[in-house]
């Protein structure tokens, strides 16, 4: 599968830049056998893990990007060198300009992030006591943080929320409390890790719609990661695939639906309870088909769904123990 | 650019942290009162049972009856200042690293050594035992009779802060085992500084050099109160300067700086495979 061409931007129209990026652990192998019980005290067995490869891709100052990948992939090691908790192995990283591992201060003022399975509230205090505690630590001035506490309490309805304890709230109401918190100082670019985690139909809906509107309203850049490719595509209009710790698609969803031989299909029912599946790309070719068959009782249509197609190549890439998409001709 | 640190805005961070742990208290004033006394009840079961000691023989080691009672309101003002900054995990930091919550630390615009100093500060509900101690050194002051000028009075601001300095000095260097093994080490600090604690109020006057020497400089129990208590009362003990506590305290802060950044170099190279929400943010 083709990456999309790494287009040149210049320093100011860029929000992330990654270059080359290497990202490798070391992880202790332990085995319970009697025999090994001396070697592991003396000489443990180390393997190296390689997260990220060589990661390189640009993300401009707007955009709303999707990046997912299975698990174990790299996502959240992305997210954590992008937001200064962790430092790369090899290769340059700026965000909103700078460096994260030499200007974290100054990067953190501009930057939100999130980890969907992590809180930044006080849990034994009420929700406003926590934004009262940033308001202090960002030091965010009166004005801005009035401004910003009346969008978030309106937009995110969290009116109800404000004075219950972070610790009595529900998993979507706290993510919505989060998210809110995350935005008192007004970030430019926002990281998200797996936001939707856990939420129910209603919160999913809720969060996602925000953050459409945030991104096209305010113009912040966001990156989020998620395991449902159904949040994401309704999210992001572009998508960075990563396997592997290697990008192995970067670019829209529609196109990506065509990379993975998405399929729609045509289902037949007859008069005499058989059934007959037709694939097809053309519509107009579908309907002269169908137009010739006889004692066709119903059709129905499907698609391939995004998360199926990445499932199977999921499966596929475990199975093939290869990284990448094989090429695809060229649109 | 980031902001300057100021010393109004760290006024202002320890300010908001008074404020929540204010909020803390007023909040569940019945269970924060408990605690309190609870921590004034252990802390004068610890004293007074030193301070009957003392009484019963005449003094213990060739220190008095009062003179070991100062030692004593001296540990208990010094508890009371370990409480008053450090109730955030603040100085028991291997709970913080072994956790994995540094992480939280990391996503602040402010520099991590800003955000351990002010985010502990709990005047409300970790103030009794400072003021219990103070009132007992007032009371061990009078009973000894000791002319309080203000250089002395400064002379015990400097050893408290002294003290103060080595326990958390001693805490971050054995904490940042927390960085290699997260799990194992995750409560080394407390068992640093809580597991040889009853030697720190234990009046050392009257033991051999040789078992003194090591409380002085292995093992620093000897400096928690005894030394400074003797110096105070103008007898430092062993032929000591009494300056010997800050020299220890400037050498081992040096020393648990150095390791304890070498340790953070390491979780920002490797990070922490392991994350425990539990005692994040009271």
């Amino acid at each position: 599968m083709p990456k999309k061409a790494q287009t040149a931007m210049s320093r100011s129209d860029s929000a992330v830049s990654v270059r080359g990026v290497t990202k490798t652990f070391s992880q202790w192998q332990r085995d319970n056998s009697k025999k090994n019980i001396l070697k592991n005290l003396l000489k443990p067995e180390k393997r190296a893990i390689t997260a990220l490869d060589g990661v390189s891709f640009e993300i401009a100052k707007g955009e709303f990007v999707a990046y997912a990948g299975p698990n174990g992939a790299g996502k959240s090691t992305t997210m954590k060198l992008l937001s200064g908790m962790l430092l790369p192995t090899a290769g340059e990283i700026s965000v909103l300009g700078m460096s994260p591992q030499k200007q974290r201060r100054a990067i953190m003022k501009r930057l939100g992030v999130l980890f969907g399975n992590r809180t930044e509230l006080w849990w034994d205090h009420p929700v406003i006591q926590s934004f009262e505690w940033k308001k202090v630590v960002w030091d965010i001035p009166d004005d801005l943080y009035r401004e910003n506490l009346a969008m978030v309490t309106d937009l995110l309805d969290i009116g109800g929320l404000l004075k219950s304890f972070a610790r009595e709230l529900s998993l979507g109401q706290r993510m919505r409390a989060d998210l809110a918190m995350l935005l008192l100082h007004s970030p430019t670019l926002i990281l998200l890790d797996e936001p939707t985690l856990g939420l129910d139909v209603m919160a999913k809906r809720r969060m996602i719609g925000f953050l459409k509107r945030l991104n096209e309203q305010n113009g912040t850049t966001i990156v989020v990661t998620s395991h449902d490719m159904d949040d994401l595509e309704e999210m992001a209009r572009r998508i960075l695939l990563i396997s592997r710790g290697k990008i192995a698609f970067d670019g829209g969803f529609s196109d990506l639906r065509r990379e993975l031989h998405c399929v729609k299909k045509a289902v037949i029912h007859f008069n005499d309870a058989s059934r007959k599946e037709l694939e097809y790309q053309d519509t107009n070719r579908l309907l002269r088909q169908l137009a010739q068959l006889d004692n066709v009782a119903d059709v129905s249509f499907t698609q391939t769904s995004l998360e199926e197609g990445l499932a199977n190549l999921f499966a596929a890439w475990n199975q093939e123990n290869t990284e990448r998409l094989p090429p695809a001709p060229a649109p | 650019m980031a902001d300057r640190i100021t010393p109004r805005r760290i006024l202002r961070l320890l300010a908001v942290s008074a404020k929540m742990d204010l909020a803390w208290l007023l909040r569940d004033t019945k269970y924060a009162l408990i605690g309190m006394l609870g921590e004034l009840v252990n802390n004068a079961a610890t004293v007074s049972g030193t301070f009957l000691i003392a009484s019963r023989f005449g003094g213990i080691g060739g220190m008095s009856a009062d003179e070991v009672l100062f030692m004593m309101a001296y540990s208990t003002l010094n508890t009371g200042l370990f409480i008053l900054f450090g109730s955030g995990n603040n100085i028991h930091i291997s709970r913080i690293i072994g956790r994995g919550q540094l992480d939280h630390s990391f996503i602040q615009p402010l520099p991590l050594s800003v955000q351990l100093s002010t985010g502990g500060f709990s005047p409300f509900t970790g103030g009794s035992n400072l003021i219990a101690g103070a009132a007992l050194t007032v009371f061990s002051v009078s009973r000894l009779q000791i002319p309080v000028t203000p250089g002395w009075v400064a002379a015990l601001i400097v050893y408290q802060i002294v003290t103060l300095a080595i326990i958390a000095a001693r805490s971050y260097l054995v904490s940042a085992i927390a960085f290699y093994a997260p799990a194992a080490a995750e409560e080394i600090s407390s068992t640093v500084i809580e597991g040889s604690w009853f030697l720190s109020t234990f009046p050392l006057s009257g033991m051999p050099a040789y078992m003194q020497f090591p409380l002085l400089t292995l093992l620093p129990e000897g400096l928690m109160a005894w030394f400074p208590a003797l110096s105070l009362l103008g007898k430092p003990p062993l032929n000591l300067t009494a300056y010997y506590p800050i020299a220890f305290a400037l050498l081992l802060s040096l020393i648990a700086r150095a390791v304890f950044k070498k340790g953070l170099k390491y979780y920002a190279q490797k990070g922490s495979n392991r994350y425990v929400p539990f005692g994040f943010r009271r």
